[in-house]
C-alpha cells in the first residue's frame, strides 16, 4: 500500500512536468492546427539555457525560468513569423515535415554547440525532500509541479481574461471571421507560438533540474505531449492539466506495479494509452467533440 | 436543368476532377520521357554491377562500380519501395501515415526469425516470401481502428503504433531482445541482394501503377478529395483504406525482409528507425505525393544527397542540419514535389514561388 501511495505521488509529480510540456503543444495544436514536432527541441533549448545560466552565472534554476521564458518567447515569435506562417494553410503533412525539419536543425545545432555530453543542473537542495506518512516527496519535483500549475493558471488567464487571449481564441475558432474583424493573423499566430515556446522553455528548465539532458533528449517529450493532449482533450488548459497528471500517474504505476513491465516499457504504455483513447474516446477525458 | 438527367460524363461518374498531381503525368511527352529515363537508369543499375564480379574481372571488363556503390544502389532501391508504398496511403488517400516503419521492422523481424537456425530455420526464399505477410496482417488489424482517425490523430496514432511495436519487440526475448537478431552472413552476395531489392522496387512501382489506374486507385483518390462524397457514390471507404494500408505494409515488409538478410543484423533501432520513417515520407513528398514516379525520383535524389553528405561522420551533424533546411525549403517552395515543379504544373520562377507561398501562407 505504501509503495502504491509512493508511486501515486511520484506519478503526480512527474505529471506536473508533463503538464508544463504539453500546455504549449496543446495551444499550438488547438489554435494553429499544427502538431509541432519541434516542441521537444524547444523544451531542450530551455533546458540548456537553464543549464547555461546555472553553470556560467551560478543562477538558481528556478530564478532562471523567467529569463528562459522570455528568450524562448522571442525565438518562438521569430520562428513562426518567418517560417511556419508560410505553410499554415498547406496540407497537414507539410506542417509536420516543416516542424520536423526545424527539430532536426535545432537538435543538431545544439549538438554542435554543446556536444552530446550529459549535463545536469544540481542546486544545493537537489536530492533532498521530506516525508509524510512514509511517502517521500522530493523538494525539486514538488516545486516543478508548483511551477507547472503557475504556468497553467497564467496561460488560462491569458486566454480567457485578456483581449490578446480573446484574439487568439477567435483565430482558433474561425480564421477568416477573425481576419474580418480586424485581427492581424500573422501577429496572433506568431504570438500564440511564442507563448507556447515560452511554456516549452519553462518545462525544459524544470526538466534540467530533474534529469540529465542531452541535445537529443527532446523527442520523447514531443510524443508525451501529444499523448497528454489527446488524453485530456484538445482545446482547454484544464483538460491538459488533467491529461498530464493522469498520464504521469498511469505511466509510473504501469511501470512499477504491473508485473512483467519495467522502465523499458514506458513508450509502449504511453502509446497503448494513446491508441486506446483515440479509438474509444477521441475527444479525450475532458474534451468536447471538435 | 436537363443535364443531370442525361448519362453522366466520365467526370461526373467519378465525381472528381483529376488532382493536379495526376494531371501532370497525363502529359504524354513528359511521361514518355520519364519512363525512358527510368528504363535507361534501370538498365544501367542492373548491368553496371556485373562488372564488379570475378568473371568480369577475368574477362578484362573494367570495373564500373565498387562495393560501396552497390550498397548505395541497394539502399536507394529499398527507399524506392518504402516511398512508393507510403505513397499508396499518404499520397493517394491523403492519410499521412507516420508509422510505416513498423511494417519495415515487422518484415525484417519476420524474415530474421524465419531464417534463424535456432528459430524457424526456413530457407531464405521462404523467409522473404513470408516477410510481407505478417506486416500486411498487422496493418489490417490495426488499420481497422486507426483508419477511423483523421488528420493529425491518424498521423500520430500511427507514429505511436510504430514506436510501441518497436518497444514490444525489444522486450521479447524470442526476438533477440535488445541485442537483436543476426541472420547468417552470405559472402559475396552483394549483387544478389541488389537484384532482390531492385526487384522489390520494380514490384512496388508496378503495384502502384496498377492501383493508380484501377477502380481501386480512383476510389482511394476519391477518399482523399472528399471521404463522405466517396462513400455516397459507392466507395466502400473502410475496405479501400484498409486495403491500401495492407498493400503498403506488404511492400514495406518485403523491403524490411530483404534488408534483414542483406544487413545480417536487425535490432529495434534499425528495424523501427524513426529516421527511415521520416525519410520515406520526405522522399514521396519531395518527388511528388500521389504520382507514380514522384516517390521513385524523391528516393533517388534524397538518398544520393544523404549518402554524399552523411557518408563522412565528421560532417554528419551538419548533414542533418542540411536535411532539416532541405525539408523546410521543400515544404515551402516545392509543395507539390519535383515532378510537378519541373513538369509544367508550375514553373521555376519567382512568380511561381510567390504564388505557392500565397496559397499556403497567411
Amino acid at each position: 500500500m505504501q509503495l502504491f501511495l509512493q508511486q501515486v505521488v511520484l506519478g503526480l509529480l512527474i505529471g506536473g512536468v508533463y503538464v508544463a510540456v504539453a500546455i504549449g503543444f496543446s495551444l499550438v495544436w488547438g489554435i494553429l492546427n499544427i502538431v509541432n514536432l519541434a516542441h521537444g527541441a524547444l523544451v531542450i533549448v530551455g533546458a540548456y539555457l537553464t543549464w547555461l545560466l546555472f553553470a556560467r552565472a551560478r543562477l538558481d534554476p528556478f530564478l532562471a525560468l523567467p529569463i528562459v521564458a522570455v528568450a524562448l518567447f522571442a525565438f518562438g515569435y521569430a520562428l513562426q513569423r518567418a517560417l511556419i506562417n508560410r505553410v499554415i494553410r498547406a496540407p497537414l503533412f507539410f506542417t509536420l515535415l516543416l516542424t520536423f525539419g526545424v527539430n532536426l536543425v535545432i537538435v543538431n545545432a545544439l549538438l554542435v554547440i554543446f556536444k552530446s555530453d550529459f549535463r545536469s543542473v544540481t542546486p544545493g537542495y537537489s536530492g533532498s525532500g521530506f516525508g509524510i506518512a512514509g511517502v517521500q516527496v522530493p523538494y525539486i519535483r514538488l516545486a516543478a509541479l508548483g511551477v507547472a500549475v503557475v504556468v497553467a493558471v497564467a496561460v488560462g488567464w491569458l486566454l480567457n481574461r485578456t483581449r490578446t487571449g480573446a484574439a487568439i481564441q477567435a483565430v482558433g475558432a474561425d480564421r477568416d471571421a477573425a481576419r474580418l474583424v480586424g485581427i492581424d493573423l500573422r501577429h496572433v499566430y506568431a504570438l500564440t507560438f511564442a507563448v507556447a515556446a515560452a511554456c516549452a522553455g519553462v518545462a525544459g528548465g524544470l526538466i534540467s533540474t530533474i534529469q540529465a539532458i542531452t541535445p537529443t533528449a527532446g523527442e520523447p517529450y514531443t510524443l508525451q505531449a501529444f499523448v497528454v493532449v489527446v488524453l485530456g482533450g484538445l482545446g482547454r488548459v484544464g483538460a491538459t492539466v488533467v491529461g498530464g497528471l493522469v498520464f504521469g500517474m498511469v505511466e509510473t504505476l504501469g511501470q512499477t506495479m504491473v508485473p512483467g513491465l519495467g522502465a523499458g516499457w514506458a513508450n509502449a504504455i504511453a502509446f497503448a494509452i494513446l491508441v486506446l483513447v483515440l479509438v474509444v474516446r477521441p475527444q479525450g477525458l475532458m474534451g468536447r467533440i471538435a | 436543368m436537363t443535364t443531370s438527367l442525361g448519362p453522366p460524363s466520365s467526370e461526373e461518374a467519378t465525381g472528381l476532377e483529376a488532382p493536379p498531381s495526376l494531371r501532370v503525368l497525363d502529359r504524354p511527352r513528359l511521361r514518355r520521357l520519364l519512363v525512358l529515363v527510368f528504363m535507361l537508369a534501370l538498365i544501367v543499375v542492373l548491368l553496371a554491377p556485373l562488372t564488379a564480379t570475378d568473371q568480369a574481372d577475368s574477362l578484362g571488363v573494367p570495373q564500373l562500380v565498387d562495393r560501396s556503390q552497390i550498397r548505395i544502389l541497394t539502399t536507394i532501391a529499398m527507399f524506392v519501395v518504402m516511398a512508393s508504398a507510403w505513397n499508396l496511403v499518404g499520397g493517394l488517400t491523403g492519410y499521412s501515415s507516420f508509422g510505416n516503419v513498423a511494417f519495415f521492422g515487422l518484415g525484417a523481424y519476420t524474415c530474421a526469425v524465419a531464417v534463424d537456425a535456432h528459430r524457424l530455420h526456413l530457407p531464405m526464399a521462404a523467409a522473404i516470401a513470408l516477410a510481407p505477410v505478417i506486416p500486411a496482417a498487422f496493418a489490417t488489424l490495426v488499420g481497422l481502428p486507426l483508419l477511423r482517425l483523421r488528420g493529425h490523430y491518424f498521423a500520430i496514432a500511427t507514429l505511436g503504433t510504430a514506436v510501441a511495436v518497436g518497444e514490444v519487440v525489444k522486450n521479447i526475448d524470442y526476438l533477440g531482445g535488445a541485442t537483436g537478431l543476426f541472420p547468417p552472413i552470405l559472402h559475396r552476395a552483394d549483387l544478389l541482394f541488389l537484384y532482390m531489392m531492385v526487384g522489390a522496387a520494380l514490384l512496388a512501382v508496378l503495384v502502384s501503377r496498377l492501383i493508380l489506374r484501377s477502380r481501386f486507385g480512383y476510389g482511394l483518390i476519391a477518399i482523399r478529395e472528399n471521404e463522405e462524397a466517396a462513400g455516397v457514390i459507392g466507395v466502400n471507404t473502410t475496405a479501400y483504406k484498409v486495403g491500401a494500408f495492407a498493400v503498403a505494409a506488404a511492400l514495406t515488409g518485403l523491403a524490411g525482409g530483404v534488408f534483414a538478410v542483406w544487413n545480417s543484423f536487425i535490432n529495434q533501432e534499425l528495424g523501427f528507425s524513426l529516421d527511415f520513417n521520416i525519410q520515406m515520407i520526405l522522399m514521396a513528398v519531395l518527388g511528388g505525393a500521389g504520382t507514380l514516379f514522384g516517390p521513385v525520383l524523391g528516393a533517388i535524389v534524397l538518398e544520393l544527397l544523404i549518402q554524399n553528405l552523411a557518408g563522412r561522420s565528421d560532417v554528419a551533424v551538419y548533414a542533418q542540419i542540411g536535411l532539416g533546411l532541405l525539408l523546410a525549403v521543400t515544404v515551402i517552395f516545392v509543395p507539390r514535389g519535383i515532378i510537378a515543379f519541373f513538369g509544367g504544373g508550375s514553373r521555376l520562377s519567382l512568380t511561381h514561388l510567390r504564388r505557392s507561398l500565397r496559397e499556403t501562407g497567411v
